[in-house]
């Protein structure tokens, strides 16, 4: 049946020559599991948009309707869950094959000539990634989005002369709002995916007419040759399959994070980057001050000119990394810099203090019983009855319950009214109150 | 390996390629078809909309009262005004009309000089009691279900397909 159709189809498009181009490519020293981690991030990248073209089904990319929106596609969409899932570990499923597909590269040294312009392509998909992962961050517009979003976007703004303009162009105006947000989402769902599935196109072009590099040992890249298909496809599809297996099983198991609707007013709230970003996130904590720039500017320029630069850096024929020692040196500590800094964060973001639920339950029954009606904490709220900013320094448990009680009996001439709280929302109440402290 | 054995292999391969492509395409197509379709086919949930007090309601005198009616667009609640005509009958009851004419859509009004209900747009006439007068209405006004509760009048506002002969709810 498959014989027919691929007859029917081939009287009318002459399909071999394409067969042959897409399928024949033969690769010096044989098919390997090492060449997988190309076509896995290919991969990860058709499922972003798939999954990412069905979200926008019901997404909504404005700041009054973008958290709501979310909510509705994870609590009521048939499968909304399982999609955002797939969506959300796609994307460190890429970024994690990306990272591996660059040092397999690396590794090989098959950036070197003739393969200069598939490197350069291959670093600017980096950087296109990169991109996506941060744009694509902001549009839950939730806690975690904004602040994350707000401390990046401050970032830039740190680069000398043009860093203020800059800052203004990518916020879209004076302040992080709904002309981020959509300016974001332009950026994630049209103008980065056609610039990527440019160069992706590129990318495989180059590398069809280049040839893959193969091993690094000259005899056995010569001793055999075979094509793509079927053997390393079959790799691929095998490496594809169990990476798609642990993906699919964590958007099952590990839903899509969404935190509290973004809060402008709301500096109490930690953020921090995806976990692809922590590395680096913790390397700025060491740079303050004067240093920050060394962070923020001349460390980043340094490490995208070193990728772009490195065809020419690391110029000889030689490909074997053990005759490569200053290359691979550089690699090398950069990975153990990377994880030592990644690891360091991750102990110290577990060491964050979590929010008491019950403080957290208080807060939630402060804002659902609208008290800031008559009461102001740290000038938000109304200044008809007493200001609370700092009431766990002025009152004890016991008193708070027993006014919330019954506001009259403890104070004769308040205008408070008895709002018949449960033993539990009473415990919450008085947790929130008593964190009000200076 | 000789020729038949590696074309056995190739196609072994090439069916082990096509398995897990397939294989993934079905947990991935499956969902999103899910999740493309079933929200737009699930239906609302009806609810009760308090209408207003009908306790001066005279028989033969019918009122236009508001109707705050709430829809529940996906993610988004929005609340619309809609009038309905509530009829106070001989017998005491009290019957809520959608103000739709049953004939094309259009809003239709109580003449009281002519004790008439009548829509401007294609002059269908309706009685008291909704039944077709004269016109090309193809059917009697539609009543929507209602309750009344402590004097209150508590209707569902329901809309229906116009042009029809029989009441089929949209």
């Amino acid at each position: 049946m498959g014989q027919r159709i691929y007859r029917w189809l081939d009287e009318r498009l002459k399909l071999g020559p394409v067969r042959i181009a897409l399928l024949d490519e033969p690769i010096p020293g044989g098919a390997s599991w090492i060449y997988v981690f190309g076509s896995i991030t290919l991969f990860f990248f058709v499922l972003q948009m798939v999954t990412g073209m069905f979200l926008a089904i019901y997404y909504s990319p404005s700041t009054e309707h973008a958290h709501v929106s979310i909510q509705y596609i994870m609590d009521e969409v048939a499968f909304g869950s399982f999609i955002r899932g797939l969506h959300h570990w796609g994307a460190s499923a890429m970024m994690v094959a990306i990272g591996l597909h660059i040092l397999q590269v690396f590794l090989y040294g098959a950036y070197k000539r003739p393969r200069e312009l598939l490197w350069i392509v291959g670093v600017v998909l980096f950087l296109l990634t990169l991109a996506f992962g941060f744009s694509g961050y902001l549009l839950p517009w939730d806690q975690r989005a904004y602040w994350a979003t707000q401390v990046g976007i401050n970032m830039v703004g740190t680069l000398p002369v043009i860093g203020d303009v800059l800052v203004r162009i990518i916020r879209g105006g004076q302040s992080l709002g709904a002309m981020t947000l959509t300016r974001f989402f332009a950026l994630h769902t049209l103008f980065l995916p056609w610039l990527l599935m440019g160069l992706v196109v590129l990318h495989l072009f180059i590398l069809r007419r280049v040839g893959p590099a193969g091993p690094w040992d000259e005899e056995q890249a010569a001793r055999v040759r075979e094509p793509f298909w079927p053997k390393q496809v079959t790799m691929d599809a095998v490496a594809i399959g169990v990476a798609f297996v642990i993906i699919g099983t964590l958007a099952l198991l590990a839903p899509a994070p969404l935190s509290d609707p973004a809060d402008p007013s709301d500096n109490t709230f930690t953020p921090v980057p995806e976990w692809y970003f922590l590395f680096y996130y913790q390397l700025l904590q060491y740079l303050e001050g004067h240093w920050e720039i060394v962070g923020t500017l001349v460390l980043p320029i340094l490490f995208f000119l070193f990728l772009f630069l490195l065809p020419w850096l690391d110029r000889r024929k030689e490909r074997r990394p053990f005759s490569r020692p200053v290359v691979m040196s550089a690699g090398a500590g950069f990975l153990v810099l990377v994880f030592t800094l990644l690891s360091i964060s991750i102990r110290e973001v577990a060491s964050i203090p979590k929010v008491d639920p019950s403080v957290h339950r208080g807060k939630a029954l402060y804002q659902e019983l609208d008290c800031s009606g008559c009461h102001r904490i740290h000038g938000k709220g109304e200044a008809f009855a007493p200001d609370l900013s700092y009431i766990g320094d002025l009152r004890d448990r016991v008193w708070l319950i027993r006014h919330f009680k019954d506001p009259q009996a403890i104070v004769p001439t308040s205008d408070m009214p008895e709002y018949g709280l449960n033993e539990q929302e009473l415990d919450d109440l008085t947790n929130y109150m008593l964190t009000l402290k200076r | 390996m000789n020729a038949s054995q590696g074309e056995g292999r190739r196609t072994f391969l090439g069916w082990v390629s096509g398995a897990i492509a397939g294989a993934i395409g079905l947990v991935v197509g499956i969902p999103l078809v899910g999740y493309t379709i079933l929200p737009a086919l699930k239906r609302r949930q009806p609810e009760w909309n308090d209408v207003g007090n009908v306790e001066s309601l005279q028989p033969g005198i019918p009122k236009e009262m508001a109707c705050i009616h709430s829809i529940t667009d996906g993610w988004q609640k929005t609340t619309t005004k809609k009038s309905i005509w509530v009829v106070r009958n001989d017998t005491g009851t009290i019957t809520a009309y959608s103000p739709i004419c049953t004939h094309l859509g259009c809003g239709y009004r109580w003449e009281a000089d002519q004790q008439k209900f009548h829509c401007p747009c294609h002059h269908s006439f309706f009685s008291l009691d909704g039944t077709v007068i004269s016109g090309p209405a193809p059917r009697p006004l539609d009543t929507l279900p209602s309750k009344i509760e402590n004097g209150r009048l508590l209707v569902i506002y329901t809309e229906f397909k116009a042009g029809t002969a029989s009441k089929i709810e949209l």
